[in-house]
């Protein structure tokens, strides 16, 4: 048979309104793109390749991960937003993309709580609070009261403006009520340098970063920034225990899919997220990477992100930092 | 001595295990390959192969990913001598010296040069990756922000004298350089600067897609107007170097060694960086820098050695501190990880066998490149005989498929290509893209250095000439810069005095 530009016109009409009758009972029909917005080899990516090995066993279709990194996560988050709501396009949103992005960029080309719909939280990373080799530190008192003894001589590094790292320093300054100097790196392996080479003084870092050097003894944790302490620090008090109060920071990451995906979809994707992340190799394989599984409902998922959205708004003011 | 050599004969003792060997042959060939094919580089590859070494034992896993990234060091030379089109981004400048050797009918001396000094090099550094990586550590952790930015004053000036020809145009490259190297996000600010409301712009323009398109791209379209003159027709005289060839070479792979095992150890350092400092120190040195760019055996010999140094000695932050010197180091870590080995200072001590087997893999897999790459130089040589018409579609192809595997984005296709007309633009000016290339990698750099130093130092410009090495830099800056000056002032003079 011929087949003419018209047919094949009207078949790929017929092809492209599919996704829209997709239900649970042939979902999924093909593989799935699970996108990281992010470059592989951070925690984020291999967490992610790990969930999706064990959701290809349960789903019995091959999740893809592909790497789409940019504006701070925000290209991999659009492309997924502005894909088929299907369930065959998924994307791990992080606190970045759908928490502090919306406030610091001053044009998002997506809106995160309209346009994607949240199916599970991944996993959690706490931030630990860490000062340098030069710095006569134990506990959280010592370097509040040095700070203010001589606030010229404390600088604080991070990732970059509006990274995790900022605002927690932001939120710290705030707290203590002294200003101190932020020097952004561009990500968390120059930042860690300039921590051990005393160009700056102490750093709010993600746990999975700056645990190796904790472990050899090159930098001092002070205090993990959640509520609870951390099973990998367990010495190390929480902000809270070390006297200042109200500091709740962590690196989070979950699964989104574009907002309209069938409630059926979503469920079934969760279904299989949340056995992935109860899979025991996939616990050991995140737990070395200082990820907490998480594997909420999404209702749950979709509650706590409201909730962060919220919260950073004031941190990200706090913090001054912009992009525009 | 049993300090050193225990660790390392418990070294070879891993690295030289059957299935060892095997994984390193396979990195080392898989990384030529890829050295060779311009575009596709060891990033990618690195980046597409960490899921399959989830199954594999973590040396091993190690051992080819390494592999890859040493191996294409030497393949990416190939391309650049025989077609003029760097295989890897860090073989750009092999480009000058390497193809007009080529076009001289040495393109096999050329070769072997290039094969020799990056064996030399890869011995030499595998010894000081097991010799110094603790004092080397030291050293780098002496470079913060001020420091940092006096090298990148270094190393622009030196950008200028890089470029043969004009003086002028050369300017007008590195200042063009600086411009594109101002796209993307400010990393102080977090300004958007000139990103026309393009996403994809927000990180900055891609080295990949600029260097691809100014000279893989760029050099196609070139040849494609001479259509029927074969520019490589020179007899092809011998694949063996000369003595004379030889005696200029071997120094300067000696001196390109050391500069590429100092550079590899300092953050953003690497291959790249090596090639063009090596490069630039051979030239100065040289007796007759005229011949530089016309051919001279030791400006393939130099970058070759440091760009192989540099690649190697890049893993010794990363190895002693956990810390990734550059984006290949970053997935090591990442590959690091999978196999639940946490990467940092304490490596060495608990995972000796780890420690060592990689680095007396790194001596092995050279070997192996070393035997694997000579004698093929001949068959390396005869794709110049490869007629144009299947040769450029190929590479082209190639080009697109390693720009778009980079970041899966078909943007930086479409970015390599525009670069390509602007490349075609600047041959035709006669302007060299060197220059560019290097201000667009020191230029944001030297800038983010630059405000660091002025916040961390309160907006006191002094921290410049009171820590001792940025003020030792800064010297070295202001004489060069006297020194390239000179004559082209004593020219400008006679030439108006002949008027």
């Amino acid at each position: 048979m011929k087949l003419s530009r018209r047919h094949f016109i009207a078949a790929a009409g017929a092809a492209a309104a599919l996704p829209g009758i997709a239900s649970a009972q042939t979902f999924p029909s093909r593989p799935i793109r699970f996108v990281v917005p992010f470059p592989p080899g951070g925690s984020l990516d291999v967490s992610a390749r790990a969930v999706a090995d064990r959701m290809t066993v349960l789903l019995g279709q091959t999740v893809v991960v592909e790497n789409r990194p940019g504006a701070g996560g925000n290209v991999g988050v659009d492309l997924v937003a502005k894909s088929a709501p299907d369930g065959h396009t998924i994307v791990m949103g992080a606190l970045s993309t759908h928490a502090v992005n919306p406030h610091l960029y001053a044009k998002m080309p997506f809106e995160p709580l309209r346009d994607t719909v949240a199916i599970t939280q991944v996993g959690d990373v706490p931030n630990i609070l860490v000062v340098g080799p030069s710095v006569k530190a134990d506990t959280v008192a010592d370097l509040v009261r040095l700070i203010k003894a001589n606030p010229k001589g404390f600088n604080y590094g991070s990732g970059g403006n509006g990274s995790g790292g900022h605002l927690a320093g932001a939120l710290f300054a705030d707290r203590i009520g002294v200003p101190i100097e932020h020097i952004p790196y561009q990500g968390g392996a120059p930042q860690l340098n300039a921590l051990l080479s005393g160009e700056t003084q102490f750093t709010f870092d993600n746990l999975a970063n700056a645990f190796p050097q904790i472990e050899a003894g090159k930098l001092r944790p002070l205090a993990v920034t959640t509520p609870r302490r951390s099973a990998q620090v367990p010495n190390v008090p929480t902000m809270g225990e070390a006297g200042i109060a109200g500091f709740d920071i962590s690196t989070w990451f979950g699964i989104f899919a574009p907002a309209g995906t069938p409630a059926d979809i979503v469920q079934k994707l969760a279904t299989a997220s949340i056995a992935a992340l109860k899979d025991p190799a996939t616990v050991e394989r995140l737990a070395k990477l200082a990820v907490v599984p998480v594997g909420n409902t999404p209702a749950e998922f979709t509650a706590f992100v409201r909730a962060e959205h919220a919260k950073y708004r004031e941190i990200v003011r706090l913090s001054g930092a912009r992009v525009d | 001595m049993s300090e050193l050599f225990d660790p390392l004969l418990l070294g070879f003792g891993v690295a030289l295990t059957p299935v060892n060997v095997f994984w390193c042959l396979a990195g080392a060939l898989l990384g030529t390959l890829i050295g060779v094919l311009p575009g596709i580089g060891p990033v990618a590859t690195i980046a597409m192969l960490l899921p399959v070494t989830f199954s594999l034992e973590p040396v091993g896993a190690l051992i080819m990913l390494a592999g890859i990234y040493y191996g294409a060091q030497y393949g990416g030379s190939t391309t650049a001598i025989l077609v003029n089109m760097p295989g890897e981004s860090s073989s750009v400048v092999t480009c000058l010296d390497g193809h007009a050797m080529a076009r001289n009918g040495r393109a096999g001396a050329a070769l072997a040069i290039a094969a020799l000094a990056s064996f030399f090099a890869g011995t030499v550094a595998t010894l000081v990756v097991a010799l110094a990586s603790p004092a080397m550590v030291r050293f780098a952790q002496l470079f913060q922000a001020p420091e940092y930015f006096s090298l990148m004053a270094f190393g622009l000036v030196a950008a200028i004298v890089l470029a043969h020809g004009s003086v002028a145009k050369a300017v007008a490259m590195t200042l063009l350089g600086l411009v594109l190297g101002l796209v993307g996000t400010d990393v102080n600010s977090g300004q958007l600067r000139f990103t026309f409301g393009i996403p994809e712009l927000s990180d900055g323009i891609g080295f990949v897609p600029l260097a691809m398109g100014l000279f893989a791209i760029a050099e196609i379209a070139v040849q494609l107007e001479r259509h029927f003159v074969r520019g490589q027709s020179a007899a092809i005289e011998g694949l063996w170097p000369t003595r004379a060839e030889l005696r200029e070479a071997a120094p300067a792979a000696a001196r390109g060694t050391l500069v590429g095992s100092i550079l590899g150890v300092l953050p953003g350092g690497g291959a790249l960086l090596s090639s063009f400092a090596a490069y630039t120190l051979e030239k100065k040195l040289s007796a007759h820098p005229e011949r530089f760019g016309k051919g001279a055996a030791a400006g393939v010999a130099a970058p070759e050695a440091a760009n192989n140094a540099g690649a190697q000695t890049s893993f010794i932050p990363m190895l002693t501190l956990g810390i990734p010197p550059n984006a290949v180091m970053a997935l090591m870590i990442g590959a690091m990880s999978i196999h639940g080995i946490v990467p940092g200072p304490q490596v060495m001590t608990r995972e000796p066998a780890l420690f060592w087997g990689l680095i007396a893999s790194m001596w092995v897999g050279n070997l192996m490149l070393v035997i694997i790459n000579l004698p093929l130089i001949g068959l390396w040589v005869s794709l110049l005989r490869v007629p144009y018409r299947l040769l450029y579609p190929a590479i082209l192809v190639f080009c697109c498929i390693g720009v778009y595997g980079l970041n899966n984005s078909t943007f930086e296709v479409a970015l390599a290509l525009a670069f390509g007309v602007l490349g075609y633009v600047f041959v035709k000016l006669g302007c060299e893209p060197a220059p560019l290339l290097l201000g667009f990698i020191l230029g944001p750099m030297m800038e983010e250095n630059l405000r660091r130093a002025m916040r961390i130092s309160r907006g006191d410009p002094l921290v410049f000439v009171e820590r001792p090495i940025s003020l030792a830099l800064l010297v070295l800056a202001v004489l060069l810069l006297v020194a390239v000056l000179a004559p082209s002032v004593r020219r400008a003079r006679e030439k108006a005095f002949v008027e």
